[in-house]
């Protein structure tokens, strides 16, 4: 972390960052007819080995539960059936998954939203502000990092239930946000943003918090992007916590809720394929979203230096 | 007038000189800024912290109604011989470090490659980098399930088509270590591999150009651009993937759990499914707390060797 | 502990022939009707006959995930239909997880009010204080002994004290693919049922090629095959004060010789995966399989292959067969709410009433009786379940016991897999396990 700060400022200095060029779209496929061979032949076999999977998936999804297992195997449903996603459906009150899809979104937005809102002015005061205990702040932040989530468990249960959040979306959204992770990620980003400009504003007279406001938050769009997508990501597919504090069903997330299909001793595979399908399109359809900015704001985003 | 010249004598000198902290205002603002951070983390990171190694000092299970004060016992327990868990606890550390040393430079290394490809200019590439960001969208239950059946000695399809082009159709990808550990690795590839190639992109994108085309003109091979143009600019972000992806490797337990539930005769069963057994299962919070932290300690002196090298080999 | 041949003038226990009809009334043991609301115990009056209290909402928790949590469903909604004044809500999580929370919910007040679990997980959870006595149910439902099977009947006890009544018992059985059995010349119909048939039916298998006996080095289901084994050769598990796992005698060693020795014969593959056991099965690859009731619904109903069920046959000398009992058990609840308790307690009476119908979910009801009525034995497959019972044995009710089994489960994956012999695994899980008992007293008590 140490050397990454300091990679970060050498850099800085020597390439004045304004002049940051936008994203490059990448140097043009090789003209020779060979390479354009190998190139497509490799994209293609990457391709396959990162399809096959998740076809097979999407296949299982839409087979009957005696089919799933049929050998020898195939890749076509027959017969083909929507009974999985009927289940899903049509599950009715004990299991309402159009309710947990509808938490888990919530519950993955509002906590995105807070990640970034908090991380981001925690990370501004430790990447320019001067205050006594700055580095120890920032020493035992970034330690907590290498510590298993196991540890946190039950302890913030207890805490949880103290304050009454059980079986609430809030003990979902708000007790990870204490994490370091986005802390550190976004101080480092702001480390290397151009201090002429936070310079000028001070001299136009802004106090921090405009500076804030004004200054480094717009410049820092692709960073924040990067940290909500990622986020939110985390966020939506945690498992073990919210089977910890979430009981009613109306009130589950989608993979504590999708875990309620499953009978005990056997594995159910075409439910447990289309409760991922229905798990996956959302995110996907975001990342497709903001792919470009995901892409264009790690870029910018100071980690390259 | 005094603003522009001011302003550009700012921007001749060197980041460094202008060395004014923003101290504008009182000092509580930094404090206000940290603070809705601050509480956040307090109530649920550092003070569950502290009270794990509080924890991890008895012989803990909450529910019941004594916790008995054992001192540093769970710690030094797990070096004896012929203690419960010491064994199965540094069996558990070495399955750990044996993934992690196959599965972190197979993905700091491979993403790269990818990027690489993708960074190119071609028909459709917003749908391949789609393709490879995809199956980090899903969760480790669903991953953990579809790898158990695909992966499969004796019904899977790896060895079914395995079987058909020549090779053995019966490797032991689940319940046979080296091969679990091959079965893991991979599927762990193919899960995250998107997100570090992202990443990478990114990286590689910022790149100048004219750095290529410096050195195509000095007339430098591809291998050649590669090392001394493409690395160097990177360092940074390999650093940042490098340390992501060790944690990441370290904390490794779905796989395990779900694919090999720790085959053969507990090989692959890493530290965090052994932690999660002992703390979870047994109810014995206090030495499963004890061997968090170890493995903690563990991966911090590991990252801090990291940073050094790195420092090192930038300061070359 | 020989409980309950309940003296008439106790509490309250409203004809219960009375008040369910019909030859599956509940235990009573001289059978005559009892006069409502004598002196209340803790539970008050009236506790599991018909409730007539005030509103009450009952939260029921169990593990009861996937198709059982759909037939649970149903009765659940039967008996709310019918209680106007019960209105239970049941809420499923999966096993692992019901483990961590309820212990967590009830601590923290927001317990439910009545919930299923394992005979295995009783003295756990009991000596943790998530679950409490369940005796003033049991004595209101006139419990008796003598319609439970033995086993059944005393594993709901822990320290001498009654925390669960039995709902039902599930157990492993012989599911073998009469597809594959014709085509090796062998009769359908004519499971085997002893060592040298098994063995016969074995070689007969192979001479046509097929590996007819697939011996999984997991829990499910090559531990709990081991443990009918080490029945059926005489042995067990623990000695009788639960000091020591005895698992490495003759005996032990001996069942896990002949499992290995199916795969080193050729009559198994080798490095058998998780459930690859069960779905060779179905696909006709695998012809004998010592699996769960819990498949009995699905089997049954495969379309293209036929799956015969029997009981497990008898390798060794004795009847030994694996099993576990779904039990209702009383969560520890703050405050007493006796109206809450009694109407647990109806509900109790009513599910376990009702077991031929909970029964179709793939298990046998835990009374006798209701075992033998034709509404049970009129479920496809589960009648060779049924003759099993008497000899189904569980893990002594010791609390962390699973803690020490899990040790014996290493040691069958070790062997299995051929990572150690049998005699070495068995012998090295019987020390630890034992080193683990002894832990477990000092901090269970």
């Amino acid at each position: 972390m140490t050397s990454l700060a300091t990679g970060g400022a050498t850099a800085a200095a020597d390439e004045p960052s304004p002049q940051r060029q936008p994203a490059r779209s990448g140097r043009p496929a090789s003209r020779s007819p060979l390479g354009q061979v190998l190139f497509w032949l490799m994209l293609a076999i990457l391709t396959v080995i990162f399809l096959a999977p998740l076809v097979w998936m999407l296949s299982t999804s839409f087979k009957t539960h005696e089919a799933a297992t049929r050998l020898p195997l195939s890749w076509w449903p027959t017969p083909w059936d929507t009974g999985a996603y009927r289940v899903l459906f049509g599950s009715g009150s004990a299991n309402p998954v159009l309710r947990w899809f509808l938490n888990s979104l919530v519950a993955a937005a509002a906590n995105s939203a807070l990640i970034v809102a908090v991380d981001a002015a925690a990370a501004y005061a430790l990447a320019r502000l001067d205050f006594p205990g700055k580095k120890l702040i920032f020493v035992s932040v970034i330690t907590t990092i290498f510590l298993p989530a196991f540890v946190f468990l039950v302890p913030n249960f207890l805490i949880v239930s103290k304050l009454g959040w059980l079986d609430s979306l809030w003990a979902i959204i708000v007790p990870s946000a204490g994490g370091a992770f986005g802390v550190f990620f976004l101080r480092q980003f702001f480390s290397t943003l151009p201090r002429e400009l936070e310079e000028a504003a001070i001299i136009d007279g802004a106090n921090q918090w405009r500076i804030f406001t004004r200054v480094i938050l717009p410049l820092s769009r692709p960073a924040l992007s990067t940290l909500a997508v990622l986020s939110f990501l985390t966020n939506w597919n945690d498992f073990l916590w919210p089977v910890y504090v979430l009981f009613s069903p109306n009130n589950l997330t989608l993979p504590s809720g999708l875990a309620k299909l499953q009978n005990a001793a056997t594995v159910d595979y075409p439910i447990i394929m289309a409760g991922a399908v229905v798990a996956s399109v959302p995110v996907i359809l975001i990342f497709l979203i903001a792919q470009r900015q995901v892409i264009e704001s790690v870029s910018r985003s100071g980690l390259k230096g | 007038m005094t603003t522009t010249s001011e302003r550009s004598t700012l921007e001749g000198a060197p980041a460094r000189a202008t060395g004014r902290r923003v101290r504008r205002n009182n000092w509580a603002t930094p404090y206000l800024f940290l603070a809705p951070y601050g509480v956040l983390f307090v109530g649920f990171i550092l003070i569950p912290a502290i009270y794990g190694i509080w924890i991890s000092l008895h012989d803990y299970d909450y529910l019941l109604p004594h916790q008995p004060w054992v001192g540093l016992s769970n710690y030094t327990d797990l070096f004896k011989s012929g203690s419960r868990d010491g064994a199965d606890f540094w069996r558990s550390i070495r399955a750990t470090a044996i993934f992690t040393v196959f599965s972190v430079p197979l993905l700091v290394t491979i993403p790269l490659g990818i990027a690489m490809l993708l960074n190119r200019r071609f028909p459709g590439r917003t749908f391949f980098r789609a393709v490879f960001f995809t199956p980090y969208v899903l969760g480790v239950a669903v991953v953990g399930v579809l790898f158990r059946f695909l992966l499969d000695p004796t019904i899977g399809l790896l060895n079914f088509y395995l079987g058909k082009i020549g090779f053995s159709g019966t490797t032991p990808w689940t319940t046979q270590v080296p091969w679990a550990w091959v079965g893991l690795v991979g599927m762990t590839v193919w899960w995250t591999l998107g997100f570090n190639a992202i990443i990478y992109l990114a990286g590689l994108q910022d790149i100048s150009p004219e750095l290529y085309e410096a050195a195509e003109v000095d007339g430098a091979s591809a291998w050649d651009k590669f090392r001394n143009v493409t690395l160097p600019g990177l360092r940074p972000v390999l650093l940042f993937v490098l340390t992501l992806t060790l944690l990441a490797s370290a904390n490794m337990f779905g796989q395990s759990f779900l694919v090999t539930k720790g085959a053969p005769s507990n090989a692959t069963r890493t530290a965090i499914y052994y932690i999660s057994q002992v703390g979870l299962q047994q109810y014995r919070q206090g030495i499963a707390a004890a061997m968090s932290y170890i493995l903690a300690l563990i991966l911090v002196l590991i990252s801090l060797l990291n940073f050094r090298l790195f420092r090192e080999k930038e300061e070359s | 502990m020989n409980q309950l041949n309940v003296p008439v003038s106790r509490r309250g226990f409203i004809g219960a022939a009375g008040a369910f009809g019909g030859a599956l009334a509940l235990a009573a043991c001289g059978g005559k009707s009892t006069p409502p609301g004598a002196a209340g115990g803790p539970t008050g009056s009236a506790a599991g006959g018909a409730y007539n209290g005030p509103k009450v909402t009952l939260a029921f928790w169990n593990g009861w995930t996937g198709a059982d949590g759909d037939y649970a469903k149903q009765m659940v909604n039967q008996f709310n239909s019918a209680t106007p004044n019960i209105k239970v809500n049941m809420n499923v999580f999966q096993w692992a997880d019901l483990f961590q929370k309820m212990p967590a919910a009830v601590t923290s007040g927001n317990g439910p009010d009545i919930a299923a679990m394992h005979i295995d997980d009783i003295p756990t959870q009991a000596a943790q204080r998530v679950i409490v006595p369940i005796d003033a149910i049991a004595d209101n439902l006139k419990l008796n002994e003598s319609d439970y099977a033995p086993a059944v009947w005393k594993g709901g006890l822990y320290q001498d004290k009654r925390y669960g009544i039995p709902v039902d018992v599930h157990c492993l059985g012989l599911f073998y693919n009469k597809d594959l059995f014709e085509k090796a010349g062998l009769d359908p119909e004519k499971p085997p049922t002893n060592k040298d048939e098994y063995m016969n039916a074995l070689d007969k298998l192979k001479a046509k090629g097929i590996q007819g006996s697939w011996v999984s080095p997991f829990q499910f289901t090559g531990g709990l095959m081991y443990q009918s084994l080490l029945w059926q050769f005489g042995g067990d598990l623990f000695n009788s004060d639960v000091t020591k796992a005895t698992w490495d005698s003759d005996a032990g060693i001996a069942a896990l010789t002949w499992m290995t020795d199916l795969v080193k014969q050729g009559y198994s593959p080798k490095n058998v995966g998780q459930d690859a056991d069960y779905v060779a099965l179905k696909n006709s690859r695998n012809a004998l399989n010592w699996q769960g009731i819990w498949q009995v619904n699905e089997v049954t109903k495969l379309p293209s292959v036929k799956i015969g069920l029997a009981e497990l046959p008898k390798i060794g000398d004795k009847g030994g067969v694996w099993g576990n009992s779904h039990q209702f058990v009383l969560p520890r609840t703050q405050g007493n709410d006796s109206n809450k308790v009694s109407a647990a307690a109806y509900f109790v009476s009513w599910f376990s009433q009702h077991g031929a119908d909970w029964a179709k979910s793939g298990k046998v009801p835990a009374i006798n009786k209701l075992a033998e009525s034709s509404d049970f034995t009129s479920i496809a497959g589960l009648k060779p379940f049924a003759e099993e019972v008497p000899d189904v044995h569980f893990p002594p009710a010791v609390a962390g016991i699973n803690d020490a089994m899990t040790a014996m489960y290493d040691a069958v994956n070790a062997a299995v897999l051929g990572k150690s012999d049998p005699a070495g695994a068995l012998r090295g899980a019987a020390n630890k396990a034992s080193q683990i008992l002894a832990q477990n007293k000092k901090k269970y008590g």
